[in-house]
């Protein structure tokens, strides 16, 4: 067990020793070489540095782990640990993977679906429920785990890594990264200016009639609109809502990547979808004509986050716990930005592509996340408008 | 619905034991989720059911349900019947490889069917792209009515093609001579012997497709049409797991109306000829229609495959971000999905089998009940049922709970009337004069069923097998609940891909998932021999 860890702790610190600034492009523990990009640039020399997850490869450039803490400096893991993920294998499967692959003596059962399908899996499993941790995509379905009293508080080591505002005031839940809400437009129909900040003036852009589109089966959508309720009240929504849908709001597509597509297209002039969305269109076609703006301190623009609870049924709360831990180490922060196109959480580590930092971003304040969880009285006025 | 009297042997009054147990078993087993559904129903408020229940939009999105199962099961009829008539009676060129090519279309997953054909045909998609040098700006509105009832008649009439063929492949062709000799033309013989013959399996697969259409989660909300489905995935969504199920038990109760309307209209008079099993001999020579005929097996296989593997390869070209190992190909996907499916399919068959045999051969209100029974689970939508399976699973059956068993259970459950249906209509045009001929003979009750019955029904058995197989290789959300963990198959791995939005990737698996059906359908095809002489 020591030899393991003394010995993990050098893989990791070759990372150390060759100096942050190299690891950038190189390979990682996975040896998967395909398509990285200049693997020996950044001077690190041929070696294997491990540090950086994943193949090091990024459509934005290469770059160095910066800040945090690292995987070295966290406790070891070891046991068996089932994981329910919201979020889907190609986004996060390499971390998963790489966390196993550090700890001889931990094995992860990964347990891949939609969030919302996995909180209804436990919720009927019950006490049967062989869930340790879920890993959920935003922090609607993590509330709804606590709203049901099948979540236990986490160590405040571990919520202490995160500002306060992205983890949950009880402790249940915690942030691990973030995603912007933002409005994707197609930069041969509009620019910048075009787009008010100001959400409720979208009903009176005439650019944008017949031409944006939402998925309003998106639990993303659902909690800007529960934001919108939150902030503004039920009947101001209900107007916003009939004043897009007047405007010929297009509401038919099924998720945000598609809505970013269209965008890209030209099918649609602008949309509503989370930041990594776009980024992602870009990092398939660099040259698609699709930028991101921000509305400005409204429920256009507030910043959600996804993360991890520790459940009522795990075998081991603290090997649990301390493999949410390593989700926000520097190295899974940095796979984060690098491989997902979120916003990192822990304060040190940036976001990548052509986004602003965390800090720019102007989300409304007197909004907490936890609110976002009531998604039913969303459903219902998205029904009652005639978009669901 | 079984007020009538028995119409065959001395049934009712003498049920055979064993069998009875077998087939109430059954039943039983397959209602079992129902349980789960009622209890997590209850937990919506006697005032809110109310109020869901009748709330405008209900009542719309139940006409607009009704709508779409009344035209798709029609238009599957219509397409159905004929192409079995041509693989089975007819010298159709080609004969096995469009009994394959149209079959087919079944296991391509309804999401993906509906998906690729909006990116295709959608008012800017692939097709418009196309024409576009031509100055076609737009295409009619494929969104809606329209486009949920083509695709869902496209991925699902192979249910009354698999059906109708084998009832074809048993056919006595002696009675059509017959009656070609007493005069008949040949569009008089089809309608006078064929269609009463083929008539009981016919209703099988359009029973299999109603439902089907009824209880679809993905095209509808796809192709952006209220359907009552669509009501069911937004609750879910939002974690009403309990309005999810009492609309759920709403869909059973349509399901129970649908029923019973076809046990009224249903051929329940057995017809077999006296000398079973006779010749298939006769084969109707197609003339100048051949070229016709080849034309529409192409056109109408050619639109359900090609389509979305033309869409899916287009995702490929494009190209997109890399995304490593997670949605690299391997092998035991495959494996898992032929492994699983094979398994559903061998246990539907033999669970199925002492259910239709007494609905076909003993017909009473409680046999009619157990074979309606096993209809339940096919027409409660995937997920649920596959969450009313996590709770029997964690509650009372924790040792298989996220093992292959408990996931073929769920298969079986889902699925069990697509053998039970085939096989009845099979075991209704045996003649009971053969197998009491070899209890005369001195053979035991079962010995005279395994060797005279059993080779009569095998094209039904089959041809059943074949469609719990088939929609079993494509079934994701109660595979997506219930597997163990880590266990891939080709349907989950597409569901992988397209969930995060790497359409692209869900093209090789998609192709590897019809190859993978193709070469399957080959073999039991091959196996097909094995029937009439």
């Amino acid at each position: 067990m020591k030899d393991h860890r003394s010995s993990r702790r050098r893989i990791l610190q070759i990372g150390g020793a060759a100096g942050l600034a190299s690891i950038a492009g190189c390979n990682g523990l996975l040896g998967d070489s395909s398509g990285g990009s200049g693997g020996n640039g950044g001077g690190g020399g041929g070696e294997n540095v491990v540090g950086q997850i994943g193949s090091g490869r990024s459509p934005f450039g290469e770059r160095d782990i910066s800040g945090g803490v690292s995987m070295t400096e966290m406790p070891d893991l070891s046991g068996e640990l089932t994981l329910y993920s919201g979020r889907g294998e190609p986004l996060v499967g390499q971390l998963i993977t790489f966390i196993e692959d550090l700890y001889p003596d931990l094995t992860i059962r990964p347990r891949y679906n939609s969030a919302s399908e996995l909180v209804n899996q436990i919720e009927t499993e019950g006490d049967g429920s062989p869930a340790d941790v879920f890993f959920s995509v935003n922090a609607g379905s993590l509330g709804a785990l606590k709203d049901r009293g099948r979540t236990v508080e986490l160590p405040t080591e571990v919520l202490d890594m995160v500002p306060d505002q992205f983890h949950d005031p009880d402790g249940m839940w915690i942030g691990t990264s973030g995603r912007a809400r933002t409005i994707p437009y197609n930069t041969n129909e509009l620019s910048d200016a075009d787009v008010p900040d100001d959400i409720f003036a979208f009903p009176e852009t005439e650019a944008f009639r017949d031409a944006i589109g939402c998925a309003p089966t998106y639990s993303s959508f659902q909690a800007f609109v529960t934001a919108m309720r939150a902030l503004n009240g039920d009947a101001e929504t209900r107007q916003w809502l009939n004043g897009m849908l007047d405007l010929g709001l297009q509401h038919s597509y099924a998720d945000e990547f598609l809505v970013s597509q269209a965008v890209a297209d030209g099918e649609l002039r602008a949309g509503f979808a989370n930041h990594y969305y776009i980024q992602r269109v870009l990092a398939g076609r660099p040259e698609a004509p699709i930028a991101t703006a921000f509305t400005e301190g409204d429920a256009g623009a507030i910043f959600n986050v996804a993360g991890a609870c520790v459940l009522d049924t795990a075998e081991d709360d603290t090997l649990a716990s301390n493999f949410v831990r390593h989700l926000l180490s520097a190295e899974a922060q940095d796979y984060f930005a690098r491989e997902t196109f979120e916003y990192p959480l822990v304060p040190g580590v940036e976001p990548i592509g052509r986004l602003p930092t965390i800090d720019e971003l102007n989300p409304p304040e007197n909004l907490d996340l936890t609110q976002l969880s009531d998604l039913e009285g969303t459903v219902d006025l998205l029904r009652d408008v005639g978009m669901l | 619905m079984a007020t009538d009297t028995p119409t065959i042997d001395d049934a009712g009054d003498s049920l055979p034991l064993p069998t009875t147990i077998a087939s109430g078993a059954v039943a039983a087993a397959v209602l079992l989720p129902l349980v789960w559904l009622v209890r997590t129903a209850l937990d919506v408020g006697l005032s809110e059911a109310i109020a869901i229940s009748t709330r405008p939009s209900t009542v719309q999105v139940f006409v607009n349900s009704a709508a779409l199962v009344v035209v798709v099961t029609v238009a599957s009829v219509l397409i159905g019947v004929p192409l079995a008539y041509l693989t089975v009676r007819t010298d159709l060129p080609f004969r096995r490889g469009f009994t394959i090519a149209v079959s087919l279309p079944l296991v391509v997953p309804s999401y993906v069917g509906a998906f690729a054909f909006v990116s295709a045909f959608g008012p800017q998609g692939a097709f418009q792209r196309l024409l576009a040098p031509l100055g076609v700006e737009r295409l009619p509105e494929i969104y809606g009515f329209p486009g949920a009832a083509l695709v869902v008649t496209l991925y699902t009439y192979p249910y009354v093609f698999i059906t109708t063929r084998a009832a074809l492949k048993s056919l006595d062709t002696t009675l059509i001579d017959a009656a070609r000799t007493l005069e008949h033309s040949r569009w008089e013989a089809f309608r006078r012997v064929t269609i009463p013959q083929i008539k009981p399996a016919v209703g099988a697969g359009a029973l299999l497709v109603a439902l089907y259409a009824l209880s679809d989660f993905g095209t509808p909300a796809i192709m952006q049409f209220d359907a009552f489905t669509r009501v069911i995935y937004v609750e879910f969504t939002s974690f009403g797991r309990d309005v999810a199920s009492l609309l759920s038990l709403q869909l059973v109760a349509v399901t129970l109306l649908i029923l019973g309307l076809e046990s009224h209209v249903r051929g329940n008079e057995p017809l077999y000829a006296g000398r079973q099993g006779g010749r298939t001999s006769g084969v109707v020579p197609l003339g100048r229609w051949k070229y016709v005929a080849v034309a529409a097996c192409l056109a109408i296989s050619g639109l359900a495959l090609i389509v979305p593997v033309g869409i899916l390869l287009t995702w490929l070209a494009q190209g997109g971000a890399e995304v490593g190992s997670a949605l690299a190909f391997r092998p035991a996907y495959a494996v898992n999905s032929i492994g699983v499916s094979a398994g559903a399919a061998l246990v539907a068959t033999v669970a199925g089998l002492p259910v239709a045999y007494l609905a076909a051969k003993h017909r009473s209100r409680l046999t009619d009940a157990f074979e309606r029974a096993t209809y339940v689970g096919y027409a409660v939508p995937g997920v649920v049922l596959g969450l009313a399976l996590v709770y029997l699973g964690t509650s009372y059956a924790q040792p298989i709970y996220q093992t292959v068993y408990l996931l073929i259970a769920a298969y079986v459950v889902r699925f069990l009337p697509q053998a039970v249906g085939s096989m009845r209509a099979s075991f209704l045009r045996v003649n009971p004069a053969l197998p009491e001929a070899a209890r005369t003979l001195g053979r035991s009750s079962f010995g005279a069923f395994r060797a005279v019955t059993l080779p009569l029904i095998a094209p039904g058995l089959l041809g059943g097998a074949a469609l719990v197989f088939l929609t079993t290789m494509k079934e994701l959300p109660a595979t997506l609940l219930l597997r163990p963990s880590g266990f891939k198959t080709l349907v989950t791995h597409i569901w992988t891909a397209t969930a995060s939005g790497y359409y692209g990737h869900a093209a090789v698996p998609a192709l590897i998932l019809v190859g993978v059906s193709a070469l399957s359908m080959l073999v039991i095809l091959s196996q097909e021999g094995y029937d009439v002489k």
